[in-house]
């Protein structure tokens, strides 16, 4: 457990940062839905005059943005984006940092196993995330229920906000991959934007192409707030997706990361 | 007891060799020199023993445990000080050191207690940043959190770099004083003076294959000694011809040198029919057989 809450330590000060930075961002984004929501007309004749192409690529749905959850699903788009990039990080950091700070060798001389070392470090990471997560929920639905104009379906709600988890999860998962197959990660920004951009730029592209099969590619495409709002639920085969993914990512940095030689830092 | 022993471990990174078929057993209780220059597998073979790298074949054990199966019980009584010290650099000394501690089964008590008697006898501020220490402070911090759970093995990587003469000293003494109690040291380094100075064995590493393990004693016995003669008159080189054993001879005026090894009667006899007002005959320090070995 000592390697847990020193994780917990180490993370305590970039973690509250995300937290005030989602509850701010989130709170200040909603506050705009009033003026949108105020003058209706006006707004969707705005939305109008972009081309339906760009309108899809960005995530705006007509029909659907003058409802506080509407409006709120629109940006869930950007906050997933944000998220997966804290989420890289952590994932990418929490395992590499003890080689990219060359502290690899303190700590595995100490009598414990690797496999420890791995799942504490894991569930520090995985704490880090539920926390964030807890918050993001909170600060939504506080900044729903602060501007929202008619009443709204909480169930949906609460959906539409967990799949901030599952975004959150992919990306921490892909990034203990990458932090278990890559030698030596020197900045774990520069690896973990360019991965979290592309995979939000192949989700842009398959909403303009309109290929069904390419959202299996990307977290971003994974969670369709449409469909959430008319199916109070998520699609199977992407939940389904996801949980296969996130395990094969687990196990093989379980399987990597015990049989790996842990270099001398030069 | 054996508290290491190695058997034919070998690691190779990738192509390239690190050690190979080593063969190494160190007792309870003493101090093991281990020499080689850089390179010359004294690391791999340390990181194979703590399980940082993996054997590409053969085997080792610790306090009679396999290395691999039981690494975290065998590190328990294990204390490790690498070359270079890397720390977490945004914690304390002291947060640190409780950290380290607190991977041990040691009541936390009697570790913060050692702690603070590592930290005076060693000079060392605990309230500072790891990040604000010098090198050798930092060396410091390594050597408490190296043998803060009193460890029953200690092995050092070229641990002296960094450390003041004066501090060097008070490393050495602290590292006697351990092992009278009984705990047995691994010391690498490439620098021969100080593992002449605590080493009761040693072994001789090259090109990933140990050439010579043997005590300092011994070696210093068995391998060439140093004679320096001083002569009223100058020494004709033919007295020295046809002598097996002989090698660096110099003759001036008034002086012979020359290193001998072999039956010490036969150069004695030579001698004794020289005219001489002096002589000195010297063991060779480890730096003189390591080169013997090397070169």
């Amino acid at each position: 457990m000592n390697i847990f809450w020193q994780e917990l330590r180490f993370y305590r000060r970039t973690t509250i940062i995300w937290m005030v930075a989602f509850a701010v961002g989130i709170f200040c984004y909603m506050s705009m839905f009033t003026a949108f929501s105020h003058d209706v007309s006006q707004s969707m004749k705005l939305l109008q005059g972009f081309p339906p192409a760009v309108r899809a690529a960005l995530g705006i749905r007509i029909e659907s943005f003058f409802t506080i959850l509407g409006f709120f699903g629109y940006m869930l788009t950007y906050l997933w984006l944000i998220g997966g990039i804290q989420a890289m990080n952590l994932g990418t950091g929490i395992l590499s940092k003890e080689i990219s700070g060359k502290t690899a060798d303190f700590l595995l001389s100490k009598p414990i196993s690797r496999f420890k070392v791995i799942t504490s470090k894991l569930a520090a990471a995985l704490v880090i995330i539920f926390l964030t997560n807890i918050v993001f929920v909170a600060s939504s639905y506080f900044s729903a229920m602060t501007f929202k104009t008619k009443d709204f379906d909480t169930n949906i709600f609460a959906l539409t906000c967990l799949t901030m988890l599952f975004v959150q999860l992919f990306f921490l998962s892909l990034g203990f991959l990458i932090s278990v197959l890559v030698p030596k990660i020197k900045s774990v920004l520069a690896f973990s934007l360019p991965i979290v951009f592309g995979f939000f730029i192949i989700g842009m592209l398959d909403t303009i192409i309109g290929a069904e099969n390419a959202r299996y590619l990307t977290p971003f495409k994974y969670f369709d707030v449409g469909y959430i709002a008319t199916h109070s639920a998520y699609e199977l085969r992407f939940i389904l997706t996801e949980v296969v993914f996130v395990f094969f990512c687990i196990i093989a940095s379980y399987v990597i990361y015990i049989r790996k030689d842990i270099q001398a830092p030069a | 007891m054996n508290i290491i022993e190695t058997k034919k471990l070998t690691k190779f990174y990738g192509k390239t060799m690190g050690i190979t078929n080593l063969d190494l057993t160190i007792h309870e209780g003493e101090i093991f020199g281990f020499i080689g220059p850089n390179g010359a597998g004294k690391s791999t073979t340390i990181r194979t023993l703590l399980g940082l790298i993996y054997p590409t074949s053969g085997s080792a054990t610790i306090f009679g445990k396999d290395i691999i199966k039981f690494g975290p019980e065998i590190k328990e009584e294990i204390g490790y000080l690498p070359s270079e010290v890397f720390y977490y650099d945004n914690m304390k000394v002291i947060d640190l050191l409780k950290y380290s501690g607190s991977f041990y089964k040691k009541d936390s008590k009697i570790i913060s207690k050692r702690i603070r008697e590592l930290a005076k006898y060693l000079d060392l501020d605990l309230k500072k940043k790891i990040d604000d220490l010098s090198y050798g402070n930092k060396k410091k911090v390594g050597i408490i959190q190296g043998l803060l759970h009193e460890p029953k093995l200690i092995i050092l990587d070229e641990p002296t770099g960094g450390l003041d003469p004066l501090m060097q000293q008070r490393f050495f003494d602290l590292l006697r004083d351990e092992n009278k109690k009984g705990v047995t040291i691994l010391f690498s380094s490439h620098i021969l003076n100080e593992v002449q100075k605590l080493c009761d064995r040693v072994a001789i590493i090259k090109d990933g294959k140990i050439i010579k393990v043997d005590t300092i004693r011994s070696l210093a016995e068995n391998t060439h000694k140093r004679f320096k003669l001083e002569t009223a008159v100058r020494v004709d080189k033919s007295r020295f011809t046809g002598i097996k054993g002989i090698s660096d001879l110099v003759i001036t005026d008034n002086s012979v040198s020359f290193l001998f090894r072999g039956h010490i009667n036969e150069i004695t006899k030579i001698i004794a029919s020289i005219n001489l007002t002096n002589m000195l005959v010297e063991e060779p320090d480890l730096e003189e057989i390591f080169m013997h070995y090397y070169v």
